[in-house]
């Protein structure tokens, strides 16, 4: 029985994954995990029977973060977004502009990608949007099925690196990190995989040319000026919407909860300007933006619960000694925890990842020394390839859901694997040239957003009664 | 059975209804918030209780609306073995013993801790500390409130199982992951 007790956190971890793969909603296996071992730990006297109660504390931790709001907003940004109009306009201009060269449209799928990914901060809204507007008429000028496949859901994933990501908000949530920062960091590495996919591209280009074919004449239908008024007219409200939501971040005159927000005020008044603005779209937003919301706070619950309980028990010492006994120091802690999220991105999406595995890794890279900006900005490259993987990637999933059913499932995950690739290269170079990170911290950080003045007092958090 | 399935009908149709409030909350919340950031830096006015109200708004969407999405099937679900090897039988029974299991004991256990902690708040008639925030409890009464409303529809999800099971109606609980 004291082999039990010595070894509790270990069992918890183990139970956690096995109570998780029963295959019951997360937030409440993970909530079951924590309560059954919570009474475990009492049997054995690990913890005090009212530990429990700091739960208290934790729930309105999590309803009263500011923080957090900013997952409805970019939620309900996107959801507006993704069918406003606007991605129409920029596909459709730019793929004029670019469609003359071999993989044209293709550059303007990834061209396209990053300026939504600029605009907004779900990968729901850049897939379905893209993948909608240009599967059509990418296979119609006989690009290739996987490519079409893999370059839209890559574009489409960029979104959760370039700012102003959700994923980097909560990153920066879970690491108690400075979201201005975070979004500074990820500058380069954003700039650095556009580069990459474009580099793909132009490999494919030369190596398999049938598959990327330029745009036949017939298909341009707009010269000259015309063209580049069409470009104008989807690039002026997207660099508006651009600077309202970053611009305002960067120069610290709102949090990045408020920019979100003023970012859905200004989808809203984008999509009346398009004219595509309706009461059941609003609606239709509203009410997924609610449910999208409610089970991602649901499982911050679940995950609060557990690991409570695991401090509790422990389990933070015992993952902490284990990751810096790690052979290789930091860099053998960066590359495990790389592959750990590798592959555990393959089970877990990401707000699962974020809210257990993070709080369980942040710890011990920060004793090792390693810069916590640099480590989130890392870990969301990485998580890119979670919504890639086959055959539960998310972006993957969204694709299947719009792809015609003359389309085989197995062409949209072998069109992924190229695009994954390139997503570890970027992780590959984000660790051996951390100036990527760093460089746009300095340099874009002249005003703090954390410095904006916000008067809400957090409630006196008291500290967690360990034994 | 007739009478449990009317309960559980009953309990589908009040937290749908809380859902439409929830989903108000989310519009609400993000007119309020740019109108909180665009007062502040044109006419440099702001104030804590109208700052407070969007996090008040944010509890509300969250513990409001997550029954409804509960009856959506809308939590997320590590869905290797379930969407993959297990039949629909074998889901069902997952969803019934993981409610019985998982969800009502923590409903429970989280309705327990967090109750006293509104009859704290209500008997001193808590307020914020900050100056022109707003009273404490309405929130601190989301929580158990929200427990207890996940816990009934924990409920009406088990009924519907149960009698899915013996064919009593007709139902399909298909899963899909939610899109994010």
């Amino acid at each position: 029985m004291t082999w039990i007790a010595d070894n509790l956190a270990p069992l918890m971890f183990a139970g956690m994954i096995i109570f998780m793969l029963i295959g019951y909603p997360a937030a409440f296996s993970l909530a079951a995990t924590g309560l059954f071992f919570g009474f475990l730990g009492i049997e054995f006297g690990l913890i005090r029977p009212d530990f429990l109660g700091n739960l208290t504390y934790q729930l309105f931790g999590i309803i009263s973060n500011d923080l957090l709001l900013a997952i409805p907003f970019f939620t309900f940004m996107g959801a507006i977004l993704e069918r406003c109009g606007l991605a129409e306009d920029l596909l459709d201009s730019f793929g004029q502009l670019f469609g003359p060269v071999r993989g044209g449209l293709s550059y303007a799928v990834i061209f396209v990608g990053a300026v939504l990914g600029a605009i907004t901060g779900t990968v729901a809204a850049s897939v379905i949007a893209m993948g909608v507007i240009s599967m059509t008429p990418m296979l119609k000028y006989g690009y290739s099925v996987r490519h079409t496949m893999g370059v839209i859901a890559a574009s489409g994933t960029i979104t959760q690196l370039i700012p102003p990501s959700l994923v980097l908000v909560v990153l920066a949530d879970q690491m108690g990190r400075s979201v201005g920062d975070m979004y500074a960091g990820a500058i380069g590495p954003s700039i650095i995989q556009v580069l990459l996919f474009c580099g793909w591209v132009l490999i494919v280009s030369f190596v398999w040319p049938e598959s990327v074919p330029a745009l036949p004449k017939e298909a341009r239908t707009l010269q000259g000026w015309a063209l580049w008024k069409r470009c104008m007219r989807g690039m002026i409200p997207s660099l508006g919407l651009i600077f309202l939501v970053l611009g305002t971040i960067f120069m610290g005159l709102a949090t990045p909860t408020e920019a979100g927000a003023m970012g859905v005020v200004g989808a809203i008044a984008l999509a009346w300007f398009y004219g595509s603005l309706t009461w059941p779209l609003l609606y239709q937003g509203m009410a997924s933006t609610m449910r999208i919301t409610a089970m991602v706070v649901y499982i911050l619950i679940g995950a609060r619960v557990f690991s409570l309980v695991f401090q509790g028990v422990g389990g933070k010492v015992w993952i902490e000694n284990m990751l810096t006994s790690l052979p290789g120091g930091s860099v053998g802690f960066l590359v495990f925890a790389m592959v750990f999220i590798f592959i555990i991105a393959f089970f877990l999406d990401f707000f699962e990842i974020a809210f257990i595995i993070i709080p369980m890794l942040t710890p011990a890279a920060e004793k090792l020394g390693i810069d916590l900006i640099w480590f989130g900005v890392l870990i969301c490259a990485n998580i890119q390839t979670s919504f890639m993987h086959p055959p539960f990637g998310f972006a993957l999933f969204y694709l299947r859901g719009i792809a015609p059913k003359t389309i085989k499932t197995s062409d949209i995950y072998w069109g992924a694997i190229p695009w994954i690739g390139t997503m570890v290269i970027l992780v590959a170079i984000v660790i051996f040239w951390p100036a990527s990170v760093t460089y746009w911290i300095e340099s874009t950080m002249k005003m703090d957003p954390s410095k904006v003045k916000i008067e809400i007092q957090m409630p006196e958090m008291p500290p967690l009664n360990l034994k | 059975m007739k009478v449990l399935l009317s309960l559980s009908r009953g309990v589908d149709w009040f937290n749908t209804q809380l859902a439409v409030v929830a989903n108000w909350l989310v519009l609400l919340a993000a007119l309020i918030s740019a109108g909180n950031a665009a007062s502040r830096y044109i006419f440099s006015e702001s104030s804590n209780g109208w700052l407070e109200i969007q996090w008040y708004m944010f509890a509300g969407m969250v513990l409001l609306g997550a029954p409804y999405a509960l009856k959506m099937n809308e939590h997320v679900r590590v869905d290797l073995f379930y969407g993959m090897l297990a039949s629909e039988r074998t889901q069902i029974w997952i969803d019934i013993l993981g409610g019985i299991f998982f969800l009502l004991p923590i409903c429970v256990i989280l309705t327990y801790f967090t109750w006293p902690w509104f009859v704290e708040s209500w008997d001193i008639n808590e307020a914020s500390s900050n100056a022109g925030g707003l009273i404490r409890w309405p929130v601190k009464l989301l929580l158990p409130v929200g427990f207890v409303l996940m816990a009934l529809q924990g409920v009406s999800e088990i009924i519907k199982r149960i009698a899915a099971l013996e064919h009593v109606i007709d139902a399909e609980f298909k899963y899909e992951k939610p899109l994010q």
